[in-house]
């Protein structure tokens, strides 16, 4: 005849405690899935702000790249709201006197994201 | 001899700790859905992964980088936010207007004309509604502020455009 008994408490602890590593696995990996997520579309949108500056600046009068009140970011930034609060920051270098690197940064949270473009002096006003 | 199994209830502690365990379970399971629920309502959609939205860029890319005008009127297409109208050039040399139609909601429509003979459409669907607008640039040239937002009305992509001199 079977002996009719029920679980000893070894028996439910060890189970408990399978039980809370499943839990406790399952959380940590959706925690991460949510943060890469988040990064993920937080990248995609300081990008596009990126490549929308560079436009502006790939068009800005060479004498007028290296003018201390004009290293501010000129285009819209609406896009990068959802990422508020953020900041932004141009840095200028002269490696020659005919070359201008321009670096175009975005801070928020504790990211950030660059993009450097290059001016030549070729003469002209415009990018050719 | 008849034998009876003694069928006793489950006691109040078992029922007590069984009831504290699903009560974790759903503070579990509502927890982490209003917090996905939180951050979906927070971000734009990415429409970047979504090859319909990919091709309507691209086409527009090359229509733009390629324009030499941007004509305010042609045939009973006026210029807006949804509708956009610009002369291009085809690799044999021809010239030829491109109207991109956002106007149906879902929608955009490439219509593609030659004098005035439609002589291409594309269109694609499932997509977010459009806008292309004009953004004067520092050099004195307009570019076109390519724009769409999701369903909540959130920006989701913004690019600028800048059509490349001619010659």
């Amino acid at each position: 005849m079977p002996r009719n008994r029920g679980f000893s408490l070894v028996e439910t602890l060890v189970a408990l405690a399978i039980l809370a590593i499943v839990i406790t696995t399952t959380i940590a990996m959706f925690a991460e899935r949510t943060r890469r997520l988040r990064e993920a579309s937080e990248t995609i949108l300081a990008f596009q702000a990126l490549s929308n500056e560079a436009e502006y600046w790939r068009r800005e009068p060479f004498t007028q790249i290296d003018k201390a009140d004009n290293q501010t970011f000129k285009s819209d930034l609406a896009i990068l709201a959802p990422m508020a609060p953020f900041t932004t920051d141009v840095k200028v270098e002269t490696p020659r006197s005919d070359v201008r690197n321009v670096t175009l940064t975005i801070h928020w949270a504790k990211r950030e994201a660059h993009l450097g473009i290059a001016r030549a002096d070729t003469g002209g006003s415009g990018l050719w | 001899m008849v034998t009876r199994r003694r069928a006793r209830g489950y006691t109040m502690m078992e029922i007590a700790i069984t009831l504290a365990l699903f009560g974790v379970f759903l503070f579990i399971i509502v927890t982490m859905t209003s917090e996905m629920r939180r951050n979906e309502k927070k971000w734009p959609v990415n429409f970047f992964a979504h090859p319909e939205v990919g091709s309507v860029l691209a086409r527009m890319r090359r229509d733009i980088y390629d324009s030499t005008a941007r004509p305010d009127n042609f045939e009973t297409y006026s210029s807006s936010p949804l509708t956009l109208i610009v002369y291009t050039i085809n690799n044999d040399g021809t010239a030829e207007t491109i109207v991109w139609d956002f106007t149906t909601p879902g929608e955009a429509h490439r219509k593609a004309f030659k004098a005035t003979l439609l002589s291409s459409e594309w269109m694609a669907r499932g997509l977010p509604l459009f806008m292309a607008t004009a953004e004067p640039m520092p050099s004195g040239q307009d570019a076109i502020r390519v724009r769409a937002v999701d369903q909540e009305k959130k920006l989701a992509i913004d690019e600028l455009i800048v059509p490349r001199p001619h010659a």
